[in-house]
């Protein structure tokens, strides 16, 4: 379980000061696919890092299941991340000169499991995201963008963490391989008890999530909620 | 994958920016390696140096040299005493003895001038035996002339050939005339230099003139000798020579306990000059004379030195050269991947560990160069010693003509054709300096390779290390810039 409290983040801009996450407050059960939408330049992406530990709030906290991120020590949110977070991005990011079976090892390799394990389970997971075999030792620059958002994805689901942060994971992919995608997240939520927040300005996404979240000058209010189990499949 | 796998793949990114890189560095490793094998050839050589010609000082009676001069010869309780001065670590002592073909001796007596025209000044006749051997030298116009004018004056009439006589020096160990190691090129020493033996150590030119070889005999003054060994002088004088026990030229010379002169080797080429001090005090200016026979090896050590420390001077700066180009390429590369290393961190990668991935990708480029440089430096050493040396060299003769050092001791040798004894053979200038300065080899040996690739590693680790560290100051959150 996800709860955030009354978190801020500020900057400073020349005399101005910014504030993008301005007193949001939520809480998400396990197993959520939750969506946030919002202009852009909203304060998404901010609200995103700060969730997944990649920077630290000007003041509020973040709790996972009842552990708080504030005050944690690096080397700590470093082990958070590594266990706990799933980070799927707009642009992927991923490594370009390792193949695409290589990144999904990445973040197994830095927990410390065997090589055999990993690459075990490395192909699980692109199969999971039905990416073909023989792309799996492919380098990444030659694979589709659609192709590299599995393995971003697969990727994310590596050390199979409780939540996954996904920023515009559909941003930079044609209609149809977003739908993909979507579908794709929704089954992991659903099959194996993720959590999943999405940071989108897409509405037709947001509204296949269950619970959406608007973000506007810094304040979240959340716009509804839907019955999974009554609506059935997102798609 | 693992870190070093990934750091090699990494190091491999930009085929073309990865050869410029290892280009760079093999030229500034090749460069330390071949500053460091001429280090180490200089280096080796005034070791060299030092510890055998440079720290010797020769003793011979006061007013007496080889076999010209007179006074009262040297004595074994001289040797006892000269050993017992601080900072001298042996006193070798020596037995000179002149050697005349039998048959041509005997032809002489008959003749002008007889045999007493070559024993010379300083009543040492005695010291002149007959032998069965030629000398390896001929007489020729400087022979001829030695001869007319110590031995035939106040004679007319034809004078029958004269023969050179050869040179024959007990030893009281297995060094020359000069305190410096025999060079033997067959054979063995003779085992006690201090025992009668009946084995002998000939010059190779006097063996070959006479058909000798190690295990053929000859004869002095009817008494049988074996050859044990050849020896190599690199000159003709010293090869028309050969060495006996000190006891047994003592005994030929029927003086036991006399010397001629007294070998003593210093400690350290610093302790030289208060050696010689203290051994003219300790023998007494009217019984002995001390001399620093390589005395002008100061300035060609002196000299090497300075190569030695250009040298030095130049592998620590191309070693910084070195580590400077991977500080900068890897600070580059840090610079150039900041969003790749937030990739990293937000996915879990530990400071260290993305920190090691880079010493490792800078070792990997460091091992390239240092392959590529140790094969620039395995074929451009030699040529940059020879170049430092020959500059350096070049002033240091400049500098000791000018002063007018003089090459070796006056030649005592009536009828030698060149050179004296015993004092080492004029050379121009430097004397044997200046070929002793130009004979330093500096060949790239596997130990001065692997040495200088060590510290090229370590400098590399260094360089790497700061921009490793600049990893760790790169906050994850660099991922979602630009995004």
């Amino acid at each position: 379980m996800i709860e955030v409290k009354n978190l801020v983040r500020t900057f400073k801009s020349g005399d101005r000061t910014i504030k993008p996450v301005n007193d949001v407050s939520f809480e998400l059960e396990q197993g959520t696919l939750a969506s946030i939408v919002g202009k852009s330049g909203s304060g998404k992406s901010t609200l995103l890092s700060l969730l997944g530990a990649l920077d630290k709030p000007t003041s509020g906290d973040v709790l996972v299941n009842g552990v708080s991120l504030a005050g944690m020590p690096d080397s700590k949110l470093t082990e958070y991340r590594r266990r706990d977070i799933g980070f799927v991005f707009q642009q992927f990011n991923l490594i370009p000169n390792l193949s695409a079976v290589d990144n999904v090892m990445l973040p197994m390799e830095f927990a410390g499991i065997r090589k055999a394990v990993r690459l075990g389970r490395a192909r699980e997971l692109l199969e999971q995201v039905q990416l073909d075999p023989d792309k799996h030792v492919r380098r990444i620059n030659r694979l589709s963008g659609g192709e590299q958002q599995r393995v971003a994805i697969a990727r994310a689901l590596a050390n199979s963490p409780q939540l996954i942060l996904a920023d515009e994971p559909t941003g930079n992919l044609d209609e149809q391989t977003g739908e993909h995608i979507i579908e794709l997240l929704s089954s992991l939520s659903r099959d194996h008890n993720t959590t999943i927040l999405v940071v989108t300005h897409d509405r037709s996404l947001a509204n296949k999530t269950d619970r959406r979240f608007r973000l506007q000058q810094g304040r979240l209010t959340e716009e509804g909620a839907r019955n999974r189990a009554a609506a059935g499949s997102p798609a | 994958m693992s870190v070093l796998a990934r750091s090699v793949g990494n190091a491999f990114r930009n085929k073309v920016r990865t050869a410029a890189v290892v280009a760079v560095l093999a030229v500034a490793i090749g460069l330390a390696l071949a500053m460091l094998v001429a280090n180490q050839a200089v280096a080796g050589k005034v070791a060299e140096l030092n510890a055998s010609v440079g720290t010797v000082l020769t003793v011979n009676p006061a007013g007496g040299q080889g076999f010209e001069g007179g006074g009262e010869p040297l004595t074994a309780e001289q040797a006892t005493t000269a050993a017992s001065v601080p900072n001298v670590s042996t006193v070798v002592g020596t037995k000179a003895l002149r050697l005349r073909n039998a048959d041509a001796a005997a032809a002489q007596t008959g003749g002008p001038g007889g045999l007493g025209g070559q024993g010379g000044p300083g009543g040492q006749a005695a010291t002149t035996l007959t032998t069965s051997l030629t000398a390896a030298v001929d007489a020729g116009t400087l022979g001829a002339r030695n001869q007319a004018s110590t031995g035939t004056s106040g004679t007319s009439g034809t004078a029958p050939a004269f023969s050179v006589p050869i040179t024959a020096t007990g030893i009281g160990a297995e060094v020359d005339t000069t305190g410096k190691a025999l060079e033997l090129t067959e054979g063995t020493g003779l085992g006690d230099y201090t025992a009668a033996s009946t084995g002998a150590l000939l010059g190779t030119t006097l063996a070959e003139k006479n058909g000798l070889a190690v295990g053929s005999t000859f004869t002095i003054n009817d008494q049988s000798f074996t050859v044990a060994g050849l020896f190599d002088a690199g000159t003709a004088f010293g090869n028309n020579a050969l060495y006996l026990t000190l006891p047994a030229a003592q005994t030929l010379a029927e003086l036991p306990g006399e010397l001629s002169t007294m070998i003593a080797t210093v400690n350290s080429m610093e302790n030289v000059e208060a050696a010689k001090t203290a051994l003219q005090e300790a023998l007494g200016s009217d019984a002995a004379d001390v001399s620093q026979g390589q005395r002008n090896l100061e300035s060609a050590v002196s000299s090497l030195g300075s190569v030695k420390n250009i040298s030095f001077i130049a592998f620590v700066a191309a070693l910084a050269t070195a580590g400077l180009i991977i500080l900068l390429i890897m600070v580059m590369l840090v610079r150039e991947r900041r969003r790749e290393i937030g990739v990293l961190k937000a996915i879990g990668a530990r400071n260290r560990t993305i920190g090691l991935q880079f010493v490792l990708e800078a070792l990997v480029l460091v091992a390239l160069g240092s392959a590529v440089g140790a094969a620039v430096a395995s074929f451009a050493s030699g040529g940059i010693a020879s170049a430092l040396i020959s500059s350096n060299t070049a002033t240091a003769t400049t500098v000791a003509g000018q002063r007018g050092i003089p090459g070796g001791t006056p030649g005592g040798f009536p009828g030698a054709p060149a050179g004296g004894f015993p004092g080492a053979p004029g050379e121009g200038p430097l004397g044997g300096a200046s070929q002793l300065l130009t004979s330093v080899t500096a060949s790239a040996s596997p130990g001065v390779i692997a040495a200088g690739i060590a510290a090229v590693f370590g400098v590399a680790i260094i360089g790497a290390l700061v921009p490793a560290l600049l990893t760790a100051r790169i906050r994850p959150i660099e991922v979602l810039r630009g995004e």
